[in-house]
């Protein structure tokens, strides 16, 4: 079927204002949040299941390849279009269809915005617990499809953990419900947990059309403290202090001096110049847990070599303490014209030696770093800051990243704690993985989608050529 | 004459890990004598066995501590029993971390003991702990009574190593708790009842130890009530880790002492609810305090507190529940429907059971699960398999109707044979066979037991 012809199915399925194929039009459909780019060559903007399987089953008949998107906001490629082909974005379908109170779930669109998700629980005393820094843009299709994370998983798991059924479209069109039928809690259903496979399938075995998660009741308090430390190191030790004492908070995060110096610069938060490195701690529960808790959480910071500790309950209070941390990357472009974000994942008792190397690596290739850690989770985003006009710069960053990656891998980690393999960390797949590991990975995409018509090029190794491009610093950039 | 398949085994297997002709029977799946059982005391032997099977055609039947042995269809034959539960090492303990990582056969119990000293445990419950191995607990992906706050024991899994039906050894996951690197095939494996591969390692997130244990026991006249009731604390913040209700045939198997005085109290059709709360800090007394004046509020006619260590042995007991020979009953069925629709199916299901076939109920309105024992007894001597077929429909539609599901976990060969024990095709099942036949071509891992035939 030639293009224009595609192009006018496309229409008559989701209406003429709904289908985007002009080269100026698609320019932002080309990236996400991360380094990669490519141009799809249709866009299709679906507002009900029914457009999606419609679509699909077009595509499946005229052997053109389909790359899902939310809100782009994803760091691994995943939203990019690799091979061109059709790209559906959800924005359209975005409607929360039901929160069911007395079974403490929700049923949403994909395109549903995660926090608005949580706001709307929120009015009913429950609320969504995985929180990606990008909640305020990212949708819960992506998140499904990326398995996203957030601060608050230390405590509550990740996404994988929160939901109990998907409605999928598949390569071919047909529709499958995995887990809960929807709109029917039930934990579990007999046969594979085909859930809990799709979760972090990166968009190639099928695409989510409704996704029922479950809410949890709002804690009765919220404490967070923040910790001074002179270097990272002592941060680090402090965080298996907390950890290996028995407590899990239900956020520990670490920033370094190089974002401590750099929010100071954009607005003064109240940092010691002397500040080697920040924790945040938050503790939520019961007002009696959160009492004992938190108080063994104050002497571990003090014990483990804090100079200052602070602590907040209000909202208002609390929202001060986390400015440093949820300012961090827009804060960079004082700094730096560009960064490059890795997200590595180390066991917590390594994380110390693994800013050591991420150190060493910063000074190897003469590239600043700035850090800030999921640090209860193991889970650190080195920022290598680096200006894309310098010749060889790019080159060099994407060896500094693969570097980092290296390292958290050599001290027992994985390539990738919350962002995805996509395109950008898909090369280095065999750090981790055996061609026999990684076929088992494979059997499982060709059995949801044979052809292999979904996303492709993404989470393996080989295929696409990859070129990392700059990325600047600026508004629209989360971890 | 083709070798029979022992002594073909015996060409390459090490000597002394063939189980004799005499020890065969304890290995028997539903009835289903093997032709052959083998002891796999490493990894190495697992794959080794089961490439050599996959070669000759030989279904293999990958065991651990044999408890859940009879959960799944009947077989129509056994090739070799291989019992892998000496493969019980633990290989990694990482207290700071909150990790460890073990081979499959290790006993949930003698993990648990392991990781004490360290302060942290696995959070998950398994009925007969000493003898359940890790790989058959993932397998089966088991729950207990503290279902609501654990999960299921996929939730807790984060890397897993397991020999597929090709023989080859293969990895997924990690053993950092947080990991997006590749699939998350350990989501597929939990749950899979050995038809996709033998888990031979896994690494688990742990939890702190908590530090303290109460049960609070509160009896009401009838079982809604009690589900009610139970229902009514697990959409709180302070909410128990687990509530269980148990009507009187139940309760009477779980030997709860003062529970079973409170309950003969409370008069025939009595219930009782069972609230465990386990914490660290002042948190317990709290929720302690919370959940017995919610459970005065709705009525309860009395309520008693459980100190540690009695609280232990109830949860152990409604672990057990079904599974250990004091309580395993004549059929069992467990429904898993959402926790607004517990208390229906719960009632519906005592309302239509037949004369002579009242089930024992145990309810979970936390997670949303019913579970419906008949005890065998007097009654299994003359009720027919009729009966109990319309007694096991009747059951399947009403959790249907729920928006949920009906497995029969217990049930007498004979009738098992007539029936499907997973009520069916789930909507999902062309995938879960295309997976089945990618990870297992020849058709060899535990054939027939599973869900649509798999």
């Amino acid at each position: 079927m030639p293009a224009e012809q595609f192009i006018q199915q496309l229409k008559a399925i989701v209406g003429d204002a709904h289908v985007v194929s002009h080269p100026e039009d698609l320019v932002v459909f080309e990236y996400d949040g991360s380094v990669a780019k490519a141009m799809p060559e249709t866009v299709v903007i679906p507002e009900s299941t029914e457009q999606v399987r419609q679509v699909l089953s077009l595509a499946y008949e005229e052997g053109i390849s389909v790359v899902g998107r939310g809100s782009g906001t994803g760091l691994s490629g995943g939203a990019v279009a690799a091979t061109g082909g059709l790209q559906i974005a959800f924005t359209r379908m975005n409607r929360i269809l039901d929160l069911d109170r007395e079974n403490r779930t929700a049923t949403v669109e994909p395109g549903v915005i995660n926090l608005d998700l949580d706001n709307y629980a929120r009015k009913s005393g429950l609320r969504y617990a995985p929180d990606p820094s990008s909640q305020r843009a990212c949708t819960m299709g992506g998140n499904v499809a990326e398995n996203a994370g957030g601060p608050h998983c230390l405590a509550y798991g990740t996404t994988t953990n929160h939901v109990l059924g998907l409605e999928v479209a598949l390569e071919d069109g047909s529709m499958v419900n995995l887990g809960s039928p929807s709109g029917r809690p039930v934990n579990a259903t007999p046969g594979y947990d085909l859930r809990g496979a799709f979760l972090g399938s990166e968009g190639t075995f099928g695409v989510a059309t409704r996704v029922v998660v479950r809410l949890l009741p709002l804690p009765e308090r919220v404490k967070t403290f923040l910790g001074i430390f002179p270097d990272v190191d002592s941060a680090c030790t402090s965080v298996s202090a907390i950890i290996g004492h028995g407590i899990v908070p239900a956020a520990l995060e670490l920033i370094d001096s190089v974002i401590i110096k750099a929010v100071q610069n954009a607005a003064d938060l109240g940092y010691p110049d002397n500040a080697g490195a920040v924790l945040l701690v938050e503790v939520e529960g019961l007002a009696e847990e959160v009492e004992d808790i938190g108080a063994q959480v104050e002497a571990a910071l003090w014990e483990t070599g804090a100079f200052q500790v602070r602590a907040a309950e209000s909202a208002q209070e609390r929202a001060a303490l986390w400015a440093g941390r949820k300012g961090a990357l827009g804060a960079l472009g004082s700094l730096a014209p560009n960064y490059y974000l890795a997200d590595g994942v180390v066991p917590r008792t390594q994380l110390a030696e693994a800013h050591r190397q991420v150190a060493r690596i910063s000074q190897e290739y003469g590239m600043p770093v700035a850090n800030v850690s999921h640090a209860g989770d193991g889970n650190l985003h080195p920022c290598l800051l680096f200006d894309e006009r310098e010749p060889g710069a790019l080159r060099r960053v994407a060896e500094a990243g693969a570097e980092v990656m290296k390292a958290c891998v050599d001290l027992g980690g994985a390539l990738t704690g919350e962002h995805g393999v996509g395109l950008e960390k898909k090369e280095q797949m065999p750090l981790v993985f055996s061609n026999d590991d990684l076929n088992a990975m494979l059997r499982v995409r060709e059995a949801f989608a044979p052809l292999n018509r979904l996303n492709p090029e993404k989470v393996f190794p080989g295929g696409f050529a990859y070129q990392p491009a700059a990325h600047r610093v600026g508004a629209g950039m989360y971890i | 004459m083709k070798p029979s398949l022992p002594s073909q085994l015996a060409k390459f297997m090490p000597v002394g890990s063939l189980v004799p002709p005499q020890g065969l029977e304890d290995y028997a799946v539903d009835g289903v004598m093997p032709q052959a059982a083998a002891l796999a005391s490493t990894r190495e032997d697992t794959a080794e066995v089961v490439r050599w099977a996959a070669g000759h055609g030989v279904s293999v039947f990958p065991r651990g501590g044999g408890t859940q042995v009879a959960l799944g269809n009947v077989p129509a034959e056994v090739g070799l029993a291989l019992d892998v539960s000496g493969q019980d090492r633990l290989l990694d303990y990482q207290p700071d971390d909150l990790t460890v990582t073990v081979e499959g056969g290790i006993s949930l119990g003698q993990l648990q003991r392991e990781l004490a000293p360290g302060g942290k445990f696995l959070p998950l419950e398994a009925p007969m702990a000493e003898i359940s191995t890790i790989g058959g607990i993932l397998a089966a992906n088991g729950t207990g009574p503290l279902r609501f706050s654990y999960g299921q024991p996929r939730d807790w899994l984060i890397g897993i190593s397991v020999v597929g039906g090709d023989g080859v050894e293969t990895k997924a996951g990690g053993k950092v708790v947080k990991n997006v690197t590749g699939y998350d095939l350990n989501k597929l494996y939990a749950g899979s009842l050995g038809t996709l591969g033998i888990i031979v390692e896994a690494t688990f997130k742990l939890a702190p130890i908590p530090s303290e244990i109460t049960t609070v026991l509160a009896s009401f006249p009838g079982l809604p009530e009690g589900i009610k009731a139970g229902s009514g604390l697990t959409g709180t913040e302070f909410a128990p880790n687990g509530v269980q209700v148990v009507d009187g045939q139940a309760a009477h198997r779980l030997k709860l002492g003062e529970g079973q005085a409170m309950l003969e109290q409370a008069g025939v059709g009595g219930a009782l609810a069972i609230a465990c709360i386990a914490g660290r800090s002042g948190g317990v007394k709290r929720k302690m305090d919370e959940t017995t004046r919610l459970l005065t509020e709705s009525g309860a006619q009395d309520v008693a507190i459980l100190q540690e260590s009695e609280s232990q042995s109830v949860l152990e007991g409604l672990t057990d529940l079904g599974w250990n020979s004091d309580t395993k009953p004549y059929l069992g069925i467990r429904v898993t429907a959402p926790p607004s629709a517990v208390a229906t199916v719960a009632a519906k299901c005592l309302e239509t059971s037949s004369q002579g076939m009242v089930p024992g109920v145990l309810a979970d309105p936390g997670y949303g699960l019913v579970q419906l024992f008949w005890w065998a007894g007097p009654v299994s001597e003359w009720v027919e398999d009729s009966l109990i077929l319309e007694t096991l429909l009747r059951a399947r539609r009403i959790a249907r109707e729920s928006g949920g599901h009906a497995v029969v976990e217990h049930c007498p060969v004979s009738l098992k044979k007539k029936i499907d024990v997973w009520g069916g095709q789930p909507e999902a099942i062309e995938i879960m066979r295309r997976l089945k036949r990618k990870f297992d071509p020849s058709g060899i891992l535990n054939p027939g037991r599973f869900v649509g035939g798999i």
